[in-house]
C-alpha cells in the first residue's frame, strides 16, 4: 500500500492533521503559551517558506523579507489605528462621505505620556455621549491592504534591484529594511516609534465557533487563522513550483544567461517571484500584528531576519515545506532553550547562549549539509518531483557544464 | 524652512528632468549605436543640473562619454540643489554659519576616512573571494572589544599599541581559521552557488560572533581610555592661538574647527595603515600576487600563485582591517556587542558607492558618505528628526548609486566567474 | 487509500493526545511571582540584570522571613527583550505556563503598556517598578499598580531644576526617539516655556554611536543648559562627545541621562563627565532605612557595583509589596490581592509605599488626573551633581529639591 515515495506526503498529512487536532486534544494548563508558540511558529513558517522560495528556488538572496513583513504589519496597524466608519460626521476629524456613512481619518497625536491628549474621534465621542457607534475597519480588510502594500513595495524594490546580481541584492535589501526601521522609528507622530502602535485584536469582540464562545484573548481562533494562512501559502508555493512558472524560476537560478538566451524574460520572472513572496511576508506580518495587538519597529531589525534565514537554511532552503517545518521546530526550540543550567561551577545562562547555539548550528548546516537538516530526510524517501531536475543536473555534470564548474573556481 | 515651495519645486524639477534625461539619453545613444553604459548617468545628471537646455544639446551632439562628462554635471547638480536649499531656507545654520559648516565638513571628512578605511577591508575581501563579508561589522566590534580588554581590564597601563596589535593578530587568526573551515568549499565547485553560500555563511558568522561576545562579556557599555594625549600647542603665539590650539583631548583649528583627540588619532592611524597597505599591495611579492589573483585567477595560478592561499590572506587581512578600525574607535565610542551593525551597513554603502573591489573607491566613498551624513545631520531643518535619519542617509546614496551607476564611482569588472557579473 | 487515511488520522490523534498527557499541573507551593526584566537586546540589558538581581534578593529575604501563606515564594524572571510585542507573550507565559499569582518588575514603558492589558484581562495583580509612561496607570485598570514615578511628574523635576540655572535663556534637549524620551522632552519644553525659557529638541535614534554632527548642531545653537534624555550607552556617548567638542559638563551646565547614575560605568565611559547633573529616584543614601542599606550591601557584594541603582530598589519593592499583599489577602486570588494592595502600607526600601487612589477613591475626587490611579504618590525625585572626579553617585550632593538638599549646585560657565 504505502509506497516509499509516498512517505513524505503521508508525513505531511500526519502533520496537518496533528496541527488541526492539537488545539482540541491538548489541555495542560500552559495551553495558551504552547498555542502562542505554535502561532508564532506558523508565522515564522510562512516567512521561512516564502523566503526559501525566493532564495532557494529563485536564487534571490534578499535580506529584506522582514522589511516586507513590517510593511504589511504597519499598513494593517495604521489602517486599523487611524480609520473608522461612522454613520454621522464627527466635525472634528478629516472625513469623507461614502454612501450613507463617513470614512473618518483620525488625527495622529503621537506619543504622549499624559492621558489628557485626545484624538478627534474621542472628542467627538464625548460630544455624542454614546449616541453614535463607529465601526472600525474590519480585520480581514486591513490584512488584505497590508498584503497588497507588501506587493506594491515588492514591485518597486524588485524592479529597482533585481536586474543586479546576488551581492548587490543582498546589500540593498538589507539597507531597505534599515531605512524602513529608521523611518518608522523617526516618524513618531504617526507610527508612535519605539513605543509601538496598537491595533485591534484579530477577534476584538470575541467570536462564536460551532456553538463555543471564544474571547479576544483565546488562542484557538488565531491559531487556525495562522494555520490556514500557512497552508494557503504552502499551497500557492506548491502550485508555483510545479507550474511552468516554477520551471522558469528554477532555470533562472541554475543559469541566468542560458535562461535569458532561451527567451525567458529573466527580470520579469524574478520580479514576479519577488512580489509574490513579499506579499506572503506582508500578509503574515499583518495577521501577526492583529494577533499580537501591537507592532514596533524592532521586528525589522537584522536579528529577526537572521532568525528567518537560519530557520529556512536549517530546515532546507531548497524546499519550502522543509523550511516551514524547520521554522516551527526551531521556534519551539528557541522558546524551550530559555532556562539556564549549571555545569560544575559555571552557570550557563541559556537566554544568551541559545542564540550562539543557533548561529553555530546555522553555520555547520550550511557547511556540511547545505540542503538543510530536514531536506535530506525528505529526499531519502523521494527523488521527488520538486527538486528532480536540480538533483539530476548537479549529480552528473554534462559536457556543457564543465566550463561552468571550472570557471567558478 | 521658510520657502518650502522653492525647495520642493526645484527638487521636483531636478528629479523629473533627471528621469527624462536618463531614459531618453540611453535611447538616443542606443539609436546611434554608441556605448550606452554610462549614458543614463550623464543624461540624468545633465538633466538635473541644466534642465532641457543641456539635454537637447547632448542629444544633438551625442559626444562619446568621458569621465569628465560624468563629473561636471554631477557637481553642477549638487550645486543647484544646494543653491535651492540656501534660497529656500535662508536662516538655516548651514547657510548662515560658516564655522558650523566648516566643523561639520571636518567631522564628516574625519569619520569618513575611518569608515572608508573599514570599508577597504570589505572591498579587499570582495576583490579576491568575490564574497561580501556580512561579518565585517562583527570584526569591527571584536577589534574594539579585545583592545579594551587588553588595555583596560587585563593589563591596565599597557601601551595601547600592544592592545591594538593583539586585536589585529587575534582577528587575523579568526578570519584565517574561518576561511579555512567554512569558505574552502566555495572554490572546489562542490557548492552549487558559491556567491550565495558566501553571503549566508558570513551572515551566520556575524550572528554567532555577536551573540558569542554578548554571552561572554555581557551588555554593559565599556570604553577604553584615550590612547595618546595631544602635546600642548599654541600657534602662532600663546596669547592669540588662532591657527592651532590643543588641549589634551582636543584640537582646535582657526578657532572654529574642533577635532577630538580619539577621532584625530584614529584617522591618522587609518591613513598610515592605508599607506602601508598600498605599499604592501604594490611593492611586495605577496601583495602583487593578491592583486594578480583579483584580476585573473587562472592566469595567476599559471604564474605560480596559489589562489587558495591568497583567499585566506585576503579574508584574514580584510577582517583585520575592520578590527583595526574598531580598535582605534573604542577610545571614542562606548562599546557593546551590537556596535558592529551600523558601521557594517555604512561599509556596504561605501563599497557599492566606490565600486565593489576598488580600493581607492572605498576611500573616496567613505569620504562622500561621511560628508552626506554630516550634511543631513547638520542641515535638515527639523532638529528633532535630523539625527534620527542618520542610518537612512547612506541608504539614499546607495539607491542613487544603484540607479545611476551600479558599478560604483571607480568600479571595474572582474574577469573570474565567482565575482558575479554585475 | 481510505484505510491509510484513517490510520494516518489515528496516528496524528494519538500523537496529539500523548503530547498533552506529558504536561503536568502546577503545584500549590511554592507561590510564584513573576518578575519582568529586559535581559536581551534590544532591551536595556544592564538595567534588566540589575532588576533581576534585586528581585532575586527580594525572593531570598521574603523566604528568610517565613515566606508567604506558609509557602516559599519563587520569583520567576521573564525576559521581555524590551519589545512591546514580546511583552504580552511573556506575560502570557508567566501566567499560564508558570502559574504566577502576581507580577512585579518591568523596565521599558512600551513593555509595560503592552503587558498590562494581558495581566489585567487575566486578573493577575501587577506592580510595575520602573515604567514611567503615564498611560500605564492612566487607563485605570483594576489589577495594575505602579511604584515608579509618573513621567509627567518626573519631567517637572527636569525643568524646575533647569529654571534655577542662573541666566538661563536657551536649553537644548537631546532625546532618544522612544516613548520615554519624546513625551518627556515635550513636557520639559512646555515647562521651560512656562518659565520663559526657549528649548530646542534634538531626537536621535537609539543605538547611535557617532554624535559629532548633532553635537555641532547643539553647539551652534549656543545653549545655556543641556538636558540629555538618552538611556543606554547613547547617554555616555553623547556626554563624552559633547565634552570633546567643548560643550560637556565642565563647559556648560549639563544634565546627563539616567545611565550616569551607574558611577563606575559613567567614569569609564565619560572621563570628562565631572559637574554633570543627574536625575535620581529615591531619597538620599544618608536617609535610607535599614532595609535599603542592607540590600545595598548585599547587592554591592554580589555585583561588584558601587551602589544599588534606584530601579533595582524599585524592583525589590515591587516583589516584596506583592508578598505582603498576598499575606494580608490570605489568598492568592487576584481580586483579594488587589483589595489588599489598595489598603496596603508597605515599608519598602524606598520608604512607605501605599496607593491612595483606586476603586475606593477616584483620583478625580482630589482633582487629580487618571494617571494617579493605583500610583504611589511619594517616590522622591532629586537632582544630584557629580562634583569630584570618580565620585560615587550615592555620595554626590543632592542639589534639588530643597527638602533633600545636601550641597549647593556648581554652575560652570
Amino acid at each position: 500500500m504505502l509506497k516509499k515515495t509516498h512517505a513524505p506526503q503521508m508525513i505531511g498529512l500526519v502533520l496537518v492533521i496533528f496541527f488541526a487536532l492539537f488545539p482540541f486534544v491538548y489541555s495542560a494548563n500552559d495551553y495558551p503559551y504552547i498555542m502562542h508558540i505554535f502561532i508564532t511558529g506558523f508565522f515564522y513558517a510562512i516567512l521561512a517558506s516564502s523566503w526559501s522560495m525566493l532564495a532557494g528556488y529563485a536564487g534571490q538572496f534578499s535580506f529584506g523579507h522582514m522589511g516586507f513583513m513590517g510593511i504589511g504589519a504597519y499598513t494593517a496597524a495604521l489602517v486599523s489605528h487611524y480609520f473608522y466608519m461612522s454613520p454621522v460626521p464627527t466635525n472634528f476629524c478629516t472625513e469623507f462621505a461614502i454612501g450613507d456613512s463617513y470614512l473618518i481619518i483620525l488625527n495622529p497625536i503621537g506619543v504622549t505620556s499624559s492621558t489628557l491628549a485626545q484624538d478627534c474621534l474621542k472628542q467627538a465621542m464625548e460630544v455624542w455621549n454614546g449616541s453614535v457607534e463607529v465601526t472600525p475597519i474590519p480585520v480581514w480588510l486591513s490584512i488584505t491592504l497590508g498584503t497588497l502594500m507588501g506587493g506594491i513595495f515588492g514591485l518597486l524594490v524588485g524592479a529597482l534591484v533585481l536586474p543586479l546580481r546576488a551581492a548587490y541584492l543582498a546589500l540593498f535589501t538589507l539597507g531597505f529594511s534599515e531605512i524602513l526601521r529608521a523611518v518608522i522609528s523617526a516618524e513618531i507622530a504617526i507610527t508612535r516609534g519605539q513605543a509601538g502602535i496598537e491595533l485591534r485584536y484579530m477577534f476584538e469582540d470575541g467570536i462564536t465557533l460551532f456553538g463555543r464562545r471564544f474571547e479576544q484573548t483565546d488562542k484557538l481562533p488565531a491559531y487556525f487563522v495562522m494555520f490556514f494562512l500557512l497552508l494557503l501559502c504552502l499551497g500557492i508555493l506548491a502550485l508555483l513550483a510545479r507550474s511552468k512558472f516554477g520551471l522558469f524560476v528554477r532555470a533562472l537560478r541554475e543559469d541566468q544567461d542560458a535562461a535569458a538566451a532561451l527567451g525567458v524574460n529573466t527580470t520579469r520572472y524574478k520580479v514576479m517571484v519577488f512580489v509574490i513572496t513579499s506579499m506572503m511576508a506582508a500578509g503574515a506580518g499583518a495577521a501577526m500584528a492583529h494577533y499580537v495587538g501591537i507592532v514596533s519597529p524592532n521586528n525589522i531589525v537584522i536579528l529577526q531576519m537572521s532568525l528567518v534565514v537560519a530557520m529556512a537554511v536549517i530546515g532546507g532552503v531548497e524546499n519550502f515545506v522543509a523550511a516551514a517545518i524547520g521554522a516551527i521546530l526551531l521556534e519551539f526550540m528557541l522558546e524551550m532553550l530559555r532556562s539556564s543550567f549549571v555545569i560544575g561551577p559555571i552557570e550557563v545562562d541559556m537566554t544568551t547562549w541559545r542564540l550562539v547555539v543557533f548561529g553555530v548550528l546555522l553555520m555547520l548546516t550550511l557547511r556540511f549539509s547545505p540542503k538543510g537538516l530536514l531536506m535530506p530526510i525528505i529526499e531519502y524517501f523521494t527523488r521527488g518531483h520538486i527538486a528532480k531536475e536540480t538533483v539530476a543536473k548537479r549529480d552528473e555534470p554534462k559536457m556543457g557544464d564543465a566550463s561552468r564548474t571550472e570557471s567558478s573556481q | 524652512m521658510e520657502f518650502p515651495v522653492i525647495f520642493w519645486g526645484v527638487f521636483a524639477w531636478m528629479i523629473s528632468w533627471g528621469v527624462v534625461g536618463s531614459v531618453v539619453t540611453r535611447r538616443v545613444y542606443l539609436n546611434k549605436d554608441l556605448d550606452t553604459s554610462n549614458a543614463g548617468m550623464v543624461g540624468s545628471m545633465l538633466g538635473a543640473s541644466t534642465g532641457p537646455v543641456g539635454l537637447i544639446l547632448l542629444w544633438i551632439k551625442t559626444p562619446p562619454i568621458t569621465s569628465r562628462m560624468m563629473l561636471f554635471p554631477s557637481l553642477a547638480a549638487v550645486g543647484v540643489f544646494m543653491v535651492a536649499f540656501a534660497i529656500a531656507d535662508p536662516n538655516n545654520l548651514c547657510v548662515v554659519n560658516g564655522s558650523f559648516v566648516a566643523s561639520q565638513i571636518s567631522n564628516g571628512l574625519i569619520i569618513g576616512i575611518i569608515y572608508g578605511f573599514m570599508a577597504l577591508g570589505l572591498t579587499l575581501i570582495f576583490s579576491i573571494l568575490g564574497v561580501v563579508s556580512f561579518a565585517h561589522g562583527e570584526f569591527y566590534m571584536i577589534g574594539g572589544m579585545i583592545t579594551y580588554f587588553v588595555t583596560t581590564v587585563w593589563f591596565p597601563g599597557i601601551n595601547p599599541m600592544i592592545g591594538i596589535g593583539i586585536a589585529c593578530i587575534a582577528t587575523f587568526a579568526i578570519g584565517a581559521t574561518f576561511e579555512r573551515l567554512f569558505l574552502t568549499p566555495m572554490y572546489s565547485g562542490k557548492i552549487g552557488r558559491p556567491v550565495e553560500y558566501g553571503i549566508l555563511i558570513t551572515f551566520g558568522l556575524a550572528f554567532t560572533l555577536q551573540y558569542f561576545v554578548q554571552a561572554l562579556v555581557g551588555a554593559n557599555p565599556v570604553k577604553a581610555k584615550r590612547f595618546f594625549d595631544f602635546p600642548r600647542i599654541r600657534l602662532p603665539d600663546a596669547a592669540d592661538p588662532w591657527l592651532i590650539k590643543t588641549s589634551r583631548g582636543n584640537l582646535e583649528l582657526f578657532d572654529t574647527i574642533s577635532i577630538s583627540n580619539p577621532r584625530f588619532t584614529a584617522a591618522i592611524m587609518c591613513i598610515l595603515v592605508f599607506i602601508a597597505l598600498m605599499y604592501f599591495l604594490r611593492r611586495t611579492w605577496t601583495g602583487k600576487a593578491l592583486r594578480a589573483v583579483s584580476q585573473d585567477r587562472e592566469a595567476a595560478a599559471i604564474a605560480g600563485i596559489n589562489p587558495d592561499r591568497m583567499n585566506m590572506l585576503a579574508f584574514a587581512l580584510g577582517s583585520m582591517i575592520a578590527a583595526l578600525a574598531g580598535a582605534m574607535l573604542v577610545q571614542a565610542f562606548s562599546w557593546l556587542p551590537q556596535v558592529g551593525a551600523i558601521p557594517a551597513m555604512r561599509s556596504f554603502v561605501i563599497v557599492v558607492l566606490g565600486g565593489l573591489g576598488s580600493i581607492p573607491g572605498a576611500f573616496l566613498g567613505g569620504v562622500i558618505v561621511g560628508l552626506v551624513e554630516a550634511a543631513g545631520t547638520g542641515c535638515i531643518p527639523d532638529a528633532q528628526q535630523a539625527a534620527s535619519y542618520i542610518p537612512a542617509y547612506g541608504m539614499f546614496v546607495l539607491i542613487l548609486t544603484l540607479l545611476l551607476r551600479p558599478t560604483g564611482l571607480l568600479g571595474r569588472r572582474f574577469s573570474s566567474a565567482t565575482h558575479g557579473k554585475f | 487509500m481510505k484505510k491509510t487515511l484513517f490510520s494516518v488520522a489515528g496516528f496524528a490523534a494519538v500523537l496529539a493526545v500523548s503530547v498533552s498527557a506529558t504536561a503536568v499541573l502546577a503545584a500549590e507551593c511554592p507561590i510564584k511571582i513573576g518578575g519582568l526584566a529586559p535581559l536581551s537586546a534590544p532591551g536595556a540589558v544592564g538595567g534588566g540584570e540589575a532588576m533581576r538581581d534585586a528581585m532575586l534578593f527580594a525572593e531570598r529575604d521574603i523566604n528568610a522571613a517565613g515566606g508567604v501563606l506558609g509557602c516559599d515564594v519563587k520569583v520567576v524572571i521573564a525576559d521581555t527583550e524590551g519589545l512591546p510585542e514580546k511583552a504580552s507573550a511573556v506575560m502570557e507565559k508567566l501566567i499560564t505556563q508558570d502559574g504566577v499569582v502576581a507580577v512585579g518588575g518591568g523596565y521599558h514603558s512600551s513593555v509595560g503598556v503592552a503587558a498590562k492589558d494581558v495581566s489585567n484581562a487575566r486578573k493577575i495583580p501587577t506592580v510595575f517598578a520602573e515604567t514611567w509612561n503615564d498611560t500605564i496607570t492612566g487607563d485605570k485598570q483594576k489589577f495594575i499598580f505602579r511604584i515608579a514615578p509618573l513621567s509627567s511628574w518626573a519631567s517637572a523635576t527636569l525643568w524646575k531644576a533647569a529654571l534655577r540655572v542662573p541666566g538661563i535663556k536657551k536649553v537644548a534637549i537631546v532625546t532618544e526617539n522612544t516613548d520615554y524620551g519624546i513625551p518627556a522632552a515635550a513636557e520639559t519644553k512646555k515647562g521651560l516655556a512656562s518659565g520663559g525659557v526657549e528649548a530646542e529638541i534634538f531626537g536621535v535614534d537609539i543605538g547611535m554611536q557617532d554624535f559629532s554632527g548633532i553635537v555641532e548642531r547643539v553647539k551652534a545653537g549656543k545653549p545655556d543648559y543641556i538636558i540629555v534624555l538618552n538611556t543606554g550607552e547613547a547617554g555616555y556617548n553623547f556626554a563624552q562627545q559633547a565634552a570633546d567638542a567643548g560643550i560637556g559638563p565642565q563647559d556648560i551646565p549639563f544634565q546627563a541621562g539616567q545611565v550616569a547614575l551607574e558611577s563606575k560605568a559613567w567614569w569609564e565611559n565619560v572621563p570628562d563627565g565631572n559637574m554633570a547633573f543627574v536625575q535620581r529616584i529615591g531619597t538620599p543614601v544618608a536617609t535610607w532605612n535599614a532595609k535599603a542599606k542592607k540590600l545595598n550591601e548585599d547587592y554591592k557584594a554580589k555585583t561588584g557595583k558601587d551602589a544599588i541603582e534606584s530601579y533595582a530598589l524599585e524592583a525589590y519593592d515591587s516583589i516584596s509589596i506583592l508578598a505582603q499583599a498576598i499575606n494580608e489577602a490570605k489568598s492568592t486570588d487576584g481580586e483579594k490581592i488587589v483589595t489588599a494592595l489598595e489598603n496596603i502600607s508597605h515599608d519598602g526600601t524606598l520608604g512607605r509605599i501605599y496607593f491612595p487612589y483606586g476603586s475606593k477613591k477616584d483620583p478625580s475626587v482630589d482633582g487629580k488626573g487618571d494617571e494617579w490611579w493605583h500610583q504611589w504618590p511619594d517616590p522622591a525625585m532629586t537632582m544630584i551633581q557629580y562634583q569630584k572626579e570618580n565620585q560615587n553617585s550615592t555620595d554626590a550632593p543632592i542639589i534639588w529639591p530643597d527638602a533633600y538638599k545636601s550641597g549647593d549646585a556648581i554652575y560652570v560657565k
